[in-house]
């Protein structure tokens, strides 16, 4: 087994101290693969001084030249053949521009031991049949979105009875559809099986918030669940305090916040995050984060505000070994969070742009609404 | 919140404050006028009070710290908002005693005139939020010229302009009935289109989009008097080598600027032909470039990420395309600040944030090039030998530059400067003859 299996079948997701030397060789061992198959990923790291026989201690993952996600979305940038890639997933390409992550079957094989571990630590799994709600795209063949996928991916964890979309496909194009989906929670709340909801915070906010306004207050059947993943995307600037969504959630569905769940990912990092009963997003042993100084790119220290790169030797065809994201966050000490998990946990509190700056300049206005926009 | 003769009412009085507000503004228009003294006097009180720090703390609450600090912004205000200031712009843009009356005895025709300068009326001012004092001193240039004010706010107004001049209302409780501040989001057409009936004048600012807006909004009759965005530049010429002070002054303009203003510098142009003299500008320019952003570091820390995360892209992108594919372009980056050597000779927007676009330009080709972005030129810094300072600064005041500044000086305000090639309190009144008879 490849030392990147190896670390995907690791019996402990959270246990990152036990796994950095294991970590460390998996990385080598991928960024050597890049290096002799990829000529763009080795002409980046030759220009950057950089050789995979560098990574020599554990430290040195923080020199590994990382790579925007912006450059995914202007290159098709591929280790292997295409008749080799079993899928090809794209980001959700917010502002128009979206990146294109190919996937191996054996990169894939990797996913499945993680996804078990991980869900399966939350108790996500159960034999119990459930309905579910998905406040997220109805999956099509023309959508190759990971947002799509993992949604879907999500309504596997127990026996389906059916499933409602927010965002139905009606006539080459996605609308939402938020009334619907009030009357089919409506009807499920009225059933003994368990209700499960999976998508955008931001969707699932405002039906919530529907509901409230309405004077709905619903009792979902016990073991119902909230599970949010996919970001805020462009509703970013409404994000909620998740203390208001939870309190909103108690009043609308009477489903306490330890069952509500949250998923963070992207395309060009497919590790499973999910938090931890305390909702922290603790770093599984698949995955490594730097935070990095916004003016230097320097790794900081804990509990700094930087720049979120992200490092998994999971995926082969594509060279997302270590990759720079547009989320601005901090990394905490896994002590603090007191849920017993130790290992460091990731918080996002923002997006890289230019929002809100005052200009007079003919056309800078747009210029800066575009740039504020790039993920 | 709408502020309508001196009371602040909630937003959703729009409906019925507009519905009455002509007769109202008829009988306004028959009372007494509104004297320039009485303006005058108001504004600068509330400037004193403001160089007294009255309004620190509620101005700190408003954010304006963004760009220039605190300090740096009540003292460019409160100088705007003097006495001395006003009596010499009004003085400068419309003359020595322009309010009273004239008799004239024209040459031929009439016998005898009387010429008075009524106000245009009623000002509709539409306002961008790109400047956090702007609205409020649009408004205060209607006042000047003796007309009843309509401002409709910028979306992101956070209240600063309401209390600005609700504050002057107080001072002054005779503006009242001249100043109506409305919230009005810019997709509410119907209440634009009522207030825009009943302007004599539009004045918009904005960039292209708003301008266009407004221009659908204004009946034929009505006064169009648009402030739109401008592009400025820096012209270097001759000897720029032997002046540090110079450089070490643009410097300084783009990272204080950020290269926000109409008036920032976005494209640094040299008087040559040769590539390797544009080069070397850039070699020898980015140290001061790099001195000036380390003295002044983005503050908001998701601008200089996103900035820093462009930077290390665009240099990816470029090991990616070999070096090879952009021709004769270059790059000369430094720490969130950059110099970027282009071929053609287009005057174009920088990426901003201490990030300067460099060209080269002939005297001789100026006329061509810089006529193509007519109606946006504002600015031109300009640095050159002695001998041909007058040559230089005639033929850009020709390709139609409105100003012409040293290097540092480019941003700089001054009392009876010209807005954009137009003194704008002469927008704001109507030259009236009366015959005298009998």
């Amino acid at each position: 087994m490849s030392y990147t299996g190896r670390l995907f079948h690791w019996k402990n997701p959270y246990d990152t101290e036990g796994t950095n030397d294991l970590f460390l060789v998996a990385v080598r061992e991928n960024c050597a693969f890049g290096y002799a198959r990829n000529a763009s990923y080795r002409a980046i790291l030759d220009a950057k001084g950089f050789s995979p026989d560098d990574l020599r201690e554990y430290e040195d993952i923080a020199r590994l030249p990382f790579l925007p996600t912006l450059l995914f979305k202007r290159h098709e940038l591929y280790s292997v053949p295409p008749r080799r890639m079993l899928i090809k997933a794209t980001s959700s390409g917010t502002g128009g521009r979206f990146s294109r992550i190919g996937f191996t079957c054996g990169d894939l094989l990797n996913g499945a031991p993680m996804v078990w571990k991980v869900v399966r630590r939350r108790r996500l799994f159960s034999p119990v049949p459930c309905h579910y709600v998905v406040f997220g795209y109805r999956p099509h063949r023309d959508n190759h979105t990971a947002v799509t996928k993992t949604a879907f991916g999500a309504t596997l964890f127990t026996p389906s009875l059916g499933r409602t979309y927010a965002l139905e496909y009606k006539n080459g194009q996605y609308v939402p559809d938020l009334e619907g989906v009030a009357a089919a929670i409506q009807k499920y709340a009225k059933s003994r099986f368990p209700l499960r909801f999976m998508g955008f915070p931001s969707y699932t906010y405002f039906a919530m918030k529907l509901l409230d306004e309405r004077g709905i207050h619903l009792t979902l059947p016990k073991h119902s669940k909230i599970m949010l993943g996919g970001g805020w995307k462009q509703f970013y600037r409404e994000a909620v305090d998740k203390e208001e969504f939870y309190a909103l959630a108690k009043k609308v569905f009477a489903v306490d916040d330890s069952d509500i769940v949250e998923f963070y990912g992207a395309v060009e990092h497919p590790i499973l995050y999910c938090d931890c009963p305390r909702h922290h997003f603790h770093v599984p042993v698949y995955s490594r984060v730097i935070i990095r100084d916004v003016n230097t790119l320097e790794p900081l220290p804990h509990g700094q505000v930087g720049l979120v790169n992200l490092i998994s030797p999971m995926v082969r065809a594509t060279p997302i070994l270590s990759v720079m994201t547009d989320d601005l966050g901090v990394l905490h000490d896994g002590r603090t969070c007191g849920c017993g998990i130790a290992s460091p946990y990731l918080e996002i509190i923002g997006r890289v742009g230019l929002k809100d700056i005052k200009t007079c300049a003919a056309g800078a206005a747009e210029l800066l609404a575009n740039a504020g926009s790039v993920r | 919140m709408i502020l309508a003769n001196g009371t602040i009412y909630p937003s959703s009085e729009q409906s019925a404050l507009l519905d009455g507000l002509k007769e109202f503004i008829n009988a306004t228009r028959m009372g007494e006028p509104l004297s320039v003294d009485t303006v005058i006097g108001a504004i600068d009180t509330l400037g004193r009070r403001m160089a007294a720090g009255e309004f620190d703390d509620l101005l700190r609450q408003f954010g304006v710290e963004s760009l220039f600090s605190l300090g740096e912004q009540v003292r460019g205000s409160v100088r705007l908002l003097s006495r001395e200031y006003l009596e010499y712009k009004v003085t400068t843009e419309l003359g020595r005693d322009f309010f009273l009356p004239r008799d004239t005895r024209p040459m031929l025709g009439l016998s005898g005139v009387k010429t008075v300068p009524p106000p245009l009326g009623v000002l509709f001012h539409i306002s961008v939020g790109n400047v956090d004092f702007l609205p409020a001193y649009t408004v205060v240039e209607g006042l000047l010229t003796g007309n009843i004010n309509l401002l409709k706010l910028p979306q992101a107004d956070n209240g600063l302009t309401l209390l600005a001049l609700k504050t002057l209302v107080e001072i002054e409780p005779r503006l009242a009935d001249f100043i109506y501040v409305f919230d009005t989001p810019s997709d509410d057409i119907a209440a634009m289109k009522k207030m825009a009936e009943l302007a004599d004048g539009i004045v918009v600012w904005g960039g292209d989009a708003a301008i266009r807006a407004a221009r659908s909004l204004a009946a034929p009759g009505a006064k169009l008097i648009e402030w739109g965005h401008r592009l400025s530049f820096a012209y270097l010429s001759g000897n720029w080598r032997g002046q540090p002070e110079e450089l070490t002054a643009l410097a300084d303009h783009l990272i204080r600027t950020e290269q926000l203003l109409c008036s920032s510098c976005q494209t640094i142009y040299i008087d040559t032909d040769s590539m390797e003299e544009m080069y070397d500008f850039c070699r020898i320019f980015l140290p001061y470039l790099q001195a000036a952003r380390n003295g002044r570091p983005i503050t908001e820390i998701g601008a200089a990420a996103g900035m820093t995360l462009k930077d290390y892209n665009d240099e990816l992108e470029m090991i990616l395309s070999g070096n090879s594919s952009v021709g004769e372009n270059r790059a000369f980056r430094g720490r969130n600040c950059g110099l970027f050597a282009r071929e053609d000779s287009e005057l174009e927007l920088s990426e901003l944030y201490g990030r300067c676009l460099v060209k080269r330009l002939p005297r001789d080709r100026m006329m061509t090039v810089l006529r193509r972005q007519k109606g946006y030129l504002q600015t031109a810094g300009l640095l050159c030998d002695a001998e041909d300072d007058a040559i230089l600064s005639e033929r850009l005041l020709r390709c139609g530059v409105n100003r012409v500044t040293s290097l540092g000086h480019m941003s700089d305000h001054f009392a009876g400067e010209s807005h954009d090639g137009e003194y704008s309190l002469r927008r704001y009144v109507r030259m009236a003859n009366v015959e005298m008879r009998g």
